[in-house]
């Protein structure tokens, strides 16, 4: 029977995978923050902040599914099988465990929205993606209540630094996110209005299609007021371009 | 793929209401995508032929990365 491993290397795989799975999404989590936050464009790119964002989302997923799996497998302490997906049914330490479970479940229902993302509408991948937030705060409180390293010297740090980081993303997020009406991207040099193309192709003559700039009263006017010069921008991409 | 498949164009289109300007479509496709003050993209309307394969490959990171899955690789079949 497979609960009849007890070599302690699995409980030492828990703890240490647990601590890792909260710095990665302690990181995920503001890599998000500064997506949405529209920072990047100058030294980085934004859509580097966003590759990042689901890079590390990833490796984070594959950590907490390491963690979880050697906590069941463990018979050091008696989770069971069911309390992988259902709260509150640990032997060890119930609460605790069933907090994580709720994170877990939180987090398999970001992490399965993301993956259909082209399939569901992305009005419903945002709300679902709201939840981070929440897992993240079970997370924290499942590592204090049930984490046997994070009670006191470097663990207790590692938890309080995380938990701070995130807050402090959170309070970025939703204090100081860009409004749609206010022109959230005219700070950045990506707003110049320079020719972004570099092929042979004659952009200026084509008709364009654009968006959102309809509704603006005049073009001279907020270039004046953006004030930033028109410096051109190195290519994000290293490929050469035709 | 092969050589019949690559007749034809592709054009790069947005979703207005979904976009939300984030620009990362502009840093991926810089062939393909302009942008105003506002962040906003001003797309290429002239189709690109669908063998400019490095232009179709950006236009396709560009669909992958935009965060709010507003633009779309439509194909145009007309031919000349």
């Amino acid at each position: 029977m497979i609960g009849a491993l007890t070599s302690p290397y699995f409980w030492y795989t828990t703890r240490a995978t647990g601590m890792v799975t909260l710095i990665l999404f302690t990181l995920v989590v503001s890599l998000g923050t500064l997506v949405a936050n529209r920072i990047g464009g100058t030294i980085v790119g934004r859509f580097e902040v966003n590759e990042l964002h689901r890079s590390i989302s990833i490796i984070a997923m594959v950590f907490l599914v390491i963690h979880i799996m050697t906590t069941v497998v463990d018979s050091f302490v008696p989770t069971g099988w069911i309390s992988i997906f259902i709260p509150m049914t640990s032997a060890y330490r119930r609460i605790p465990i069933g907090i994580g479970t709720v994170a877990f479940d939180l987090l398999l229902a970001v992490w399965i929205s993301s993956l259909l993302k082209v399939r569901i509408a992305n009005r419903s991948w945002r709300f679902i993606h709201w939840f981070s937030w929440i897992a993240f705060a079970t997370a924290i409180v499942h590592a204090y209540t049930s984490g046997t390293d994070t009670r006191k010297g470097l663990g207790l740090i590692v938890v309080v630094v995380c938990a701070g980081v995130v807050a402090g993303a959170g309070m970025w997020r939703f204090l100081g996110r860009p409004s749609r009406a206010a022109g959230r991207t005219a700070l950045t040099p990506l707003a110049s209005s320079r020719q972004a193309t570099t092929s042979n192709r004659a952009t200026d003559k084509s008709a364009s299609v654009t968006t959102g700039a309809l509704t603006r009263a005049s073009t001279a006017n907020a270039q004046d007021r953006t004030g930033f010069t028109r410096a051109p921008r190195p290519s994000s991409k290293n490929r050469e371009r035709r | 793929m092969g050589m019949r498949r690559r007749v034809g164009g592709f054009v790069l289109r947005v979703n207005p209401i979904l976009c939300d300007g984030f620009g990362h479509c502009h840093e991926l496709a810089p062939e393909l995508v302009n942008i105003d003050e506002w962040g906003y993209p001003i797309i290429e309307v002239t189709p690109t032929p669908l063998a400019d394969v490095s232009i179709l490959e950006s236009a396709r990171y560009a669909v992958r990365g935009c965060p709010r899955q507003a633009l779309r690789i439509e194909r145009v079949t007309e031919q000349s």
